[in-house]
């Protein structure tokens, strides 16, 4: 058994078995098709990948922050005005209360902590489905951010957003930092027997309960860990815009949902890494670059042909669909958990120990 | 070490466990027996921590505890091998085996080193086939019971309880679990196990308590209890040792046979089932909970797929794809399950009685209300349903009136076969006994009835012919004279069986 090709017959035997595996040959085709619509020599430079990271970082972190919770089987749809929430608090509480920027910063992200706590409250205690819990939230969350920011204003301190759109030794961007150390946080989680019991929560609640597991305290925590991703996220987005919208981050709610979907994490619980996170959240932001050069293409290519960018969201978010089919219905073991997701999202938590 | 005493447990108006009693001590393997519906499964959960009971003790060395979770009772030593397992599909086997007990390093890193040591030594004690990192959900239902059982023992409790964890196990396995379990009472653990196979019993325990409608009804030593005694204790009557079921019927009229079932195989329950069933006869399904019955009748109806086996309906090869299929065909389903597989409960009386009709006629008919209230009421006298209102919701009536709208919906399309999965579970006597009128009055019309029952009363009573299941299969065939209690008895507890006792006679 130690021939070196079987070793990596069987090393490549379980990575095809990995919940990353779907994800990684999306985000891969995409990539290619993106390196060659964009051209080689362009695509492969330092300003390139820094761009690319610096618009999309919001994106990825909030994708990470959903599969937290989707690995148990639940999803938050708030988590876009959330991200909102930190960008108004982040910049009102020093534009009209004079609080140092620092320390509205690291209130915006207690506050989305605290928003995802009483969304976990609901959904780990009261057992109300985590679809309905978080869709009442985007209301009251959408509330309080058009009371302390009624329309987009304010600024940021110049320092902040040159830091994010910058590149360490003028190669490696800051950005990549942020999610390298979000990513080592989950490695370290991995090895924890806190993942363990999000996965046995997340395979079978009542038999992860008869092992001796605490769900509800299982999904609060997971609920704390993706506020805090989110506050994260949250402050990235507000570094690069720049300026406060009480209504910027809405879009990506249901975004990191489909991420983690494309990614291969299953609707159901149970099922999944944050490497699937990254795939999914890697093919949302490739198809959208693709899609842009293939019609930069066709505008060369077809004289007279002048469309809208509409046209262009219209066919990415086109094979996105195409691409969220291919997920749950390539894998079977996807397909019965998308049937079984669909099914928890709308009936909720069982009942244990009466 | 352990006693449980006047434990009560209520599931609304079903009294699940009355007043019962329990114990073992320290170097004991005891049984826990019971015919269906005893209390055992709830006893079980009740020490698991899974179900709270109404009243009752329960005492760990002279110490009176409160077991309120499943957290609990593994801190007090206790470990479960569940009958419908309790591993995570999803994950390893090694992250199952160590499961809410993992092994833990510094900054809670769990030491995944240790983890593959404790798996491998559980899995070679057990000598079970699998390696540690496989997940569970590519092994096959054998190996998964095995490791249910190892998760348990991996615990090191000390009580163990095991409920029917050999019923998916093979001859091999069984023998490798039951040396196991000899060593671990050697080494002083308390061991509890629930099981319907009398020869594993004789085999493996020193003593058992025996459990009937939720009462303790006789405990003792296995020395000096015999079979007979035994089973009189969990059913009321002595069985009948030298009891021939017949297990084929001889002479066949072709005609007038409805089904035709030969050697049904749909695992893991069903593992060689035949039947014939003619018209105008009620066949009664008998045996212990869980050998295949309701899987069977699923199978006739389409809702399952049979891996293999022959279905003849009306003496042509029937294998429905779905029960809409079968409906089509003329097969009528009542189920025991109420809330789950029959009644709509807030829709009203009227509709649910109307319900079977629907799946006739034009898709976008015209259905006025006057067509169905008509119906209705018709269907409610005729079957003497008690209701306020055609108007109120279904879930405002009883149990057993509940059921009778069923039985009503389906007799009203006038199947030639209508099947029932334990109909009169939890209905009250009159309403049983109004059931079973409507299905006589039925069969004289012309109708087949299978109707499978956890009651052996009620079988006796209605059904021409009853075949008994019993680790699916056929374990007798008991017509006319042959339906006496004590034969039924004694082939629901597998005493005789069609491969061994049974011949062929007319």
């Amino acid at each position: 058994m130690d021939r070196p090709d079987l070793k990596m017959i069987n090393r490549f035997e379980s990575f095809r078995r990995s919940p990353a595996f779907t994800g990684f040959v999306l985000f891969s085709l995409v990539l290619i098709l993106n390196i060659a619509l964009q051209g080689p020599d362009r695509f492969f430079t330092a300003s390139n990948f820094g761009l690319l990271l610096e618009k999309n970082t919001p994106l990825i972190l909030v994708t990470m922050a959903q599969a937290m919770l989707m690995l148990l089987g639940m999803i938050d749809i708030s988590i876009g005005v959330q991200l909102s929430l930190v960008n108004v608090i982040a910049i009102m509480l020093p534009q009209e209360l004079g609080v140092p920027w620092p320390v509205a910063w690291l209130a915006g992200v207690l506050a989305v902590m605290t928003i995802s706590a009483v969304n976990g409250f609901f959904v780990a205690y009261m057992r109300i489905p985590s679809l309905l819990s978080s869709f009442a939230m985007i209301y009251i969350v959408k509330g309080i951010n058009v009371i302390i920011m009624s329309k987009p204003q304010g600024t940021v301190p110049e320092i902040v957003w040159r830091t994010y759109a910058s590149e360490i030794g003028g190669v490696i961007p800051v950005t990549f930092v942020i999610i390298t150390v979000l990513f080592l946080l989950w490695i370290y989680l991995k090895k924890t027997t806190y993942i363990k019991h999000v996965y046995a929560v997340g395979g079978n609640e009542r038999n992860a309960y008869a092992s001796g597991i605490n769900p509800a305290r299982v999904k609060m925590k997971a609920f704390l860990i993706a506020g805090f991703i989110t506050g994260i996220a949250g402050l990235c987005l507000t570094a690069m815009s720049g300026a406060g919208n009480p209504l910027m981050g809405e879009a990506y709610g249901l975004k990191s949902i489909a991420a983690c979907i494309l990614g291969g994490i299953a609707l159901s619980g149970g099922w999944g890494t944050m490497s699937c996170a990254l795939f999914g959240s890697g093919f949302l932001v490739m198809i959208q670059s693709s899609v842009y050069y293939l019609f930069k293409h066709l505008y060369v290519w077809i004289p007279g042909f002048q469309v809208t960018t509409y046209w262009q969201n219209l066919v990415s978010d086109g094979i996105i669909l195409l691409g969220l089919v291919a997920t749950i219905f390539t894998a079977q073991t996807q397909r019965a958990a998308f049937k079984t997701g669909l099914k928890k999202q709308l009936k909720g938590g069982e009942r244990l120990g009466e | 070490m352990l006693e449980m005493h006047g434990i009560t447990k209520r599931f609304d108006a079903v009294v699940a466990l009355n007043n019962a009693s329990f114990e073992v001590a320290p170097g004991e393997i005891r049984a826990l027996l019971g015919s269906n519906g005893s209390g055992k499964s709830t006893l079980v959960k009740v020490l698991s921590g899974l179900v709270n009971p109404n009243a009752g003790e329960i005492k760990i060395d002279g110490k009176s505890v409160q077991i309120g979770n499943a957290q609990e009772s593994r801190r007090l030593g206790i470990a479960v091998a569940y009958q419908d397992l309790s591993l995570i599909q999803s994950m390893s086997v090694m992250d199952n085996l160590v499961l809410g007990l993992e092994p833990k390093g510094p900054l809670g890193i769990v030491d995944r080193k240790q983890v593959e040591a404790r798996a491998r030594e559980v899995l070679g004690r057990l000598k079970i086939d699998c390696r540690p990192e496989d997940l569970v959900r590519s092994l096959p239902p054998s190996v998964q019971s095995m490791l249910e059982v190892a998760k348990a023992i991996s615990l090191k409790p000390r009580l163990l309880l095991l409920d029917e964890v050999t019923a998916s196990l093979h001859h091999n396995e069984v023998d490798i679990l039951f040396d196991t379990l000899r060593e671990l009472k050697e080494e002083g653990m308390a061991i509890v196990i629930v099981t319907h196979r009398m020869e594993e019993i004789y085999k493996l325990c020193d003593g058992c308590t025996i459990l009937k409608s939720g009462e303790t009804v006789a405990r003792g030593k296995m020395s000096e209890m015999d079979l007979n005694e035994i089973v009189y204790h969990m059913t009321g009557k002595r069985p009948d040792a030298a009891a021939q079921g017949v297990c084929q019927l001889a002479n066949i009229e072709k005609e007038e046979q409805v089904l035709e079932v030969r050697n049904l195989v749909l695992l893991p329950k069903v593992k060689d089932i035949s039947l014939n069933a003619f018209r105008g006869e009620i066949i009664g399904i008998g045996g212990l909970e869980g050998q295949g019955q309701s899987e069977f009748i699923r199978a006739l109806l389409g809702v399952h797929k049979p891996s293999s086996g022959e279905i003849y309906y009306n003496g042509i090869n029937a294998r429905f794809k779905s029960p809409a299929q079968a409906v089509k065909k003329e097969i009528g389903f009542v189920s025991g399950d109420r809330n789950k597989e029959a009644v709509f409960p807030i829709r009203s009386v009227a509709e649910n009685l109307y319900a079977g009709k629907t799946t006739k006629g034009n898709i976008f008919g015209y259905l006025g209300p006057k067509q169905i209230n008509s119906f209705a009421g018709r269907a409610v006298e005729e079957f003497n349903i008690k209701a306020g209102s055609l108007k109120h919701p279904a879930n405002s009536l009883s149990g057993g009136n509940q059921q009778k709208l069923v039985v009503g919906r389906w007799i009203a399309l006038a199947p030639k076969l209508l099947l029932l999965d334990d109909p009169t579970k939890g209905v009250d006597i009159n309403s049983r006994r109004e059931i079973h009128k409507i299905l006589k009055k039925c069969t004289e019309d012309g109708m087949t009835v299978i109707i499978s029952s956890s009651d052996n009363a009620e079988l006796l009573e209605i059904s021409d012919r009853i075949y008994i299941f019993y680790e699916g299969k056929v374990s007798a065939m008991l017509a006319e004279e042959n339906r006496t209690e004590e034969k039924l008895v004694a082939a629901m507890m597998g005493l005789i069986s069609c491969d061994t006792g049974g011949e062929l006679d007319g």
